[in-house]
């Protein structure tokens, strides 16, 4: 494996490196904490020295907490009340 | 015949189960304080799968009359919520079939690589920086709503169940019928896209 300085340097220079596509497949996993501990470690490590994937790995968890905060708008009285007419005429049972 | 029950089954504890239950043995007319349970979280997730508020009403009957008509098939093996969902995933799914001609966009991970140096951010965005609470208006959350519905279907359920509704990665497997690497998969293009979207409104300003 190279070194982080190489990545570095890479990373500046160009970020279509091995190493930067194989952080990029698997941010989501990183962030959802569903990689084992070493790939935690190799990612955190990259992004200490690599600035293009560190921005990556933090504009992709401002998105996950923009859905995550998305707020549920009320329904509707009227589909309510249809809501509670269709339940009316439903059959006395749930049973065939 | 009485039903064999599964020894290794895990005991699932789950609010909603006595209320079921009562439904399912003689009191079906409380259903309806299960659809007051449930009316407005699958309303919005109707929202979400839909374009336009009368096709999210449309879902949310279908779905309830889905729940009725198979009540009774229910096993406790899941939490109900878990079981509600996965016929409206598959409500949804039906009801798209029906309206729709065209194959789904694929997204491939290939179109969300930065391509460049010039794409490749050298340094963090303020939008990513900023606190949370200073960044939320309804301005953005309109354009993360865009953004969401704009995302093909089969991306935007699995983003919609693992981001918006906060299930689990085997959750969401379960309740749409996928393996979790296929859902793992999905989320990850899922949510590159919206990256995308929101860097496009906060770095171009588009809506």
């Amino acid at each position: 494996m190279e070194s982080d300085n190489q990545d570095s340097k890479h990373c500046h220079e160009s970020h279509d490196h091995k190493h930067c596509l194989e952080m990029f497949k698997r941010l989501s996993e990183y962030l959802d904490n569903e990689l084992d501990e070493v790939t935690c470690k190799d990612i955190e490590n990259h992004v200490k020295q690599c600035v293009p994937c560190f921005s990556c790995l933090q504009t992709l968890k401002r998105t996950v907490d923009l859905c995550k905060q998305t707020a549920n708008k009320p329904v509707p009285q009227a589909f309510s009340e249809k809501l509670k007419k269709l339940i009316q005429n439903m059959p006395k049972t749930t049973n065939p | 015949m009485t039903r064999a029950t599964n020894p290794n089954r895990k005991k699932i504890k789950d609010k909603d189960f006595e209320l079921v239950q009562a439904i399912n043995t003689d009191q079906p007319e409380l259903f309806h304080d299960l659809v007051k349970r449930y009316e407005q979280k699958l309303y919005n997730f109707s929202l979400r799968m839909c374009r336009n508020p009368s096709d999210a009403e449309d879902l949310v009957q279908e779905t309830f009359l889905n729940v009725f008509r198979y009540l009774k098939d229910f096993r406790y093996e899941t939490k109900f919520k878990n079981w509600l969902y996965r016929i409206a995933a598959s409500t949804c799914i039906k009801k798209r079939r029906r309206s729709k001609f065209a194959p789904e966009r694929e997204l491939s991970l290939e179109e969300f690589i930065p391509k460049d140096e010039a794409e490749a951010q050298q340094q963090v965005p303020d939008w990513a920086l900023k606190p949370l609470e200073k960044l939320l208006n309804e301005e953005l959350a309109n354009k993360v709503h865009q953004a969401i519905l704009s995302l093909p279907d089969k991306y935007r359920l699995v983003i919609v169940l693992r981001d918006v509704e906060g299930f689990s990665t085997a959750e969401t497997a379960h309740i749409l019928n996928l393996s979790p690497s296929n859902v793992k998969v999905r989320l990850h293009r899922a949510r590159l896209f919206l990256r995308e979207k929101l860097k496009g409104y906060f770095e171009h300003g588009e809506r």
